[in-house]
């Protein structure tokens, strides 16, 4: 495939509201199966950024290109969030009243996965994050490194073809934040997805094909 | 899966809407009950007499304020056509003058002792049917209430009445009424010798409507109705519709704003929640139906609890009122406060659904 799996050209990205431009004009190109560190300090718009490729939000201005798709003109983000893209968040927003084989089969629910299915899938994915013995535990009973692997197991439920992860060790120590990491590559690896992480931390990026540094909104 | 355990969570406020809905639909039920029961013993009390018209004064806006003289009765009777006239007065006696606590008060019905009008107690009666002026027959509600029985007496208006039959009927009001002799009314009532109203039986082929012409062109005084047609003619009658679903209006409009208000807190709660579901591709739609269901799960529930809760609340009404109401439930009642319990959820549930489904998936995340 000559396409990158993400190609974003000139994102301008500002708040009318509060005058604020959290995105200046970023053009970057990710490569199918490739894992792209973004760091930065808080507020360098790498979040922004991430919110952008995974058609969370949509810019002010320029252009999100995924899988080949603009989605400046594709008409269903919502299918595109459902289908090719897994999002990790630092506090892994799981559904406190369910289970997480439950929290797991929500994506699924999206796209109308038979609940056979749904419930088979889920199961093996949180097997695979470790997790098979924790499937009826209610998201609130898990610990916080429990949770986000949870989350990587949603993430992952509709075999998307882009994981993008915002901080996603930033609520745990550090031992557990290697163990998330370990869990997300292995993912990655097993799916062969693309992988994009906005981190703060150096340890994280250093296993990434390929690291962009952001301040003011700009890439450096 | 995301519906109960979403209603679960906030379990008291779901309890209080659902109760909200169930009380709301246990009134449309219970009063529509009694309202109907009443309208339906009316007819039915009507059909028993046996009789196919009933003539009272036009001017009267109910039959207990009817009236009409001796001479208007002489000359309808006189009429072609007219098999048997039938009178009847009426009156209510207070149940502290009779000085009884059981009783709030006594439907009076005065008829001629011995009239084919009284027949109709016959079959079942305990004792015999009044013949004579200063005899009288009691329902047995009435009796029961009283404390009488066939041989007793009853002080009835300064008139000492032998009671001499106890007769059953599933009219409630006429069970926990008494038939009197029509001169002891019409003389308590200053009524001379005129009637309150009276009923006619017709004789074989005989056209009622061309009867109906020569009694208002002889008598313009006097309307005459058909049995059948007794509730309808008496649109005052309707006052009970209204009030039953003025009061069923405010219990709906009541349980709806319970419904909006639990589903309104329910999303602002839960923006987070909706934020993710959105992040990881519920559609608007989703979300929409999402919320609505919530809200007609809760209906459904109230629904059913309000349609019990009503049946008991009308026996329990009538129980406790003064004896004479009756309740008529029909399948078209109970499906009709199903469905407005279903739409209250529907209706609740669509505002805060229509929130929920328009919130960005970005704003939502950052909720706090």
């Amino acid at each position: 495939m000559n396409e990158p799996a993400i190609r974003t050209r000139d994102l301008v990205k500002r708040y009318a509201g509060a005058d604020i431009t959290a995105l200046a004009g970023v053009s970057i190109d990710v490569d199918h199966g490739h894992y792209l560190c973004i760091m930065g300090p808080s507020g360098s718009g790498k979040s922004t950024l991430l919110n952008l490729m995974g058609a969370l939000d949509v810019p002010t201005s320029g252009e999100v290109i995924l899988n080949g798709r603009s989605l400046t003109t594709e008409p269903n983000l919502d299918r595109v969030r459902a289908r090719e893209v897994g999002f990790i968040f630092q506090l892994h927003n799981l559904i406190p009243t369910l289970t997480s084989v439950e929290n797991v089969e929500v994506p699924m629910m999206a796209v109308g996965v038979p609940r056979r299915e749904r419930r088979q899938r889920a199961m093996d994915l949180l097997s695979q994050v470790g997790l098979s013995h924790r499937l009826d535990s209610i998201a609130t009973r898990l610990s916080g490194g429990e949770r986000q692997r949870v989350s990587i197991a949603r993430a992952l439920a509709n075999r998307p073809s882009v994981i993008l992860a915002d901080e996603p060790t930033g609520d745990v120590d550090s031992k557990t934040g290697d163990q998330i990491m370990a869990c997300i590559q292995n993912a990655r690896k097993q799916s062969g997805a693309t992988l994009v992480v906005v981190t703060h931390n150096p340890e994280i990026a250093r296993g990434s094909d390929r690291t962009l540094h952001m301040k003011d909104g700009l890439l450096l | 899966m995301l519906i109960l355990k979403n209603l679960l969570r906030r379990r008291t406020r779901t309890l209080l809407s659902t109760l909200g809905i169930a009380l709301g639909i246990a009134a449309i039920i219970a009063f529509n009950a009694v309202g109907r029961g009443f309208k339906e013993s009316l007819d039915r009390y009507m059909r028993s007499t046996g009789a196919e018209v009933l003539v009272v004064n036009r001017s009267a806006m109910a039959p207990e304020y009817s009236r009409i003289s001796k001479e208007e009765v002489d000359q309808v009777r006189a009429l072609p056509g007219v098999e048997h006239l039938s009178p009847g007065t009426f009156t209510i006696i207070s149940g502290r003058v009779l000085k009884k606590p059981k009783i709030k008060f006594l439907t009076v019905f005065g008829r001629v002792p011995g009239d084919r009008l009284i027949e109709k107690y016959k079959p079942g009666i305990q004792g015999r049917l009044l013949q004579a002026e200063d005899e009288m027959i009691l329902g047995s509600d009435a009796a029961r209430d009283l404390e009488l029985r066939p041989g007793d007496t009853l002080e009835l208006l300064r008139h000492p009445l032998k009671v001499v039959g106890v007769y059953t009927t599933d009219v409630k009001f006429e069970s926990a009424g008494c038939v009197v002799p029509s001169s002891m009314i019409q003389q308590e009532m200053k009524m001379g010798d005129a009637v309150g109203l009276f009923w006619l039986y017709l004789k074989p082929g005989t056209d009622w409507k061309a009867l109906r012409t020569t009694i208002e062109e002889t008598c313009p005084n006097l309307a005459a109705i058909q049995t059948s047609e007794f509730t309808a003619y008496y649109n005052q009658l309707d006052y009970i519709d209204w009030f039953v679903w003025i009061v069923s209006l405010i219990s709906v409009v009541v349980g709806g704003l319970g419904v909006l208000n639990t589903m309104l807190m329910s999303v602002s709660e839960r923006t987070r929640e909706i934020g993710t579901l959105r992040a990881v591709g519920w559609s608007r739609g989703q979300i929409l139906r999402l919320i609505l269901s919530e809200g007609l799960v809760i209906s459904m529930i109230g629904g059913g609890l309000g349609l019990l809760l009503g049946t008991f609340g009308a026996e329990t009404l009538i129980h406790w009122a003064p004896r004479g109401l009756d309740t008529r439930y029909s399948a078209l009642l109970l499906t009709q406060g199903f469905l407005i319990a279903l739409a209250l959820g529907f209706f609740g549930a669509l505002y805060p659904a229509w929130q929920a489904s328009r919130l960005s998936p970005i704003e939502a995340l950052k909720y706090e």
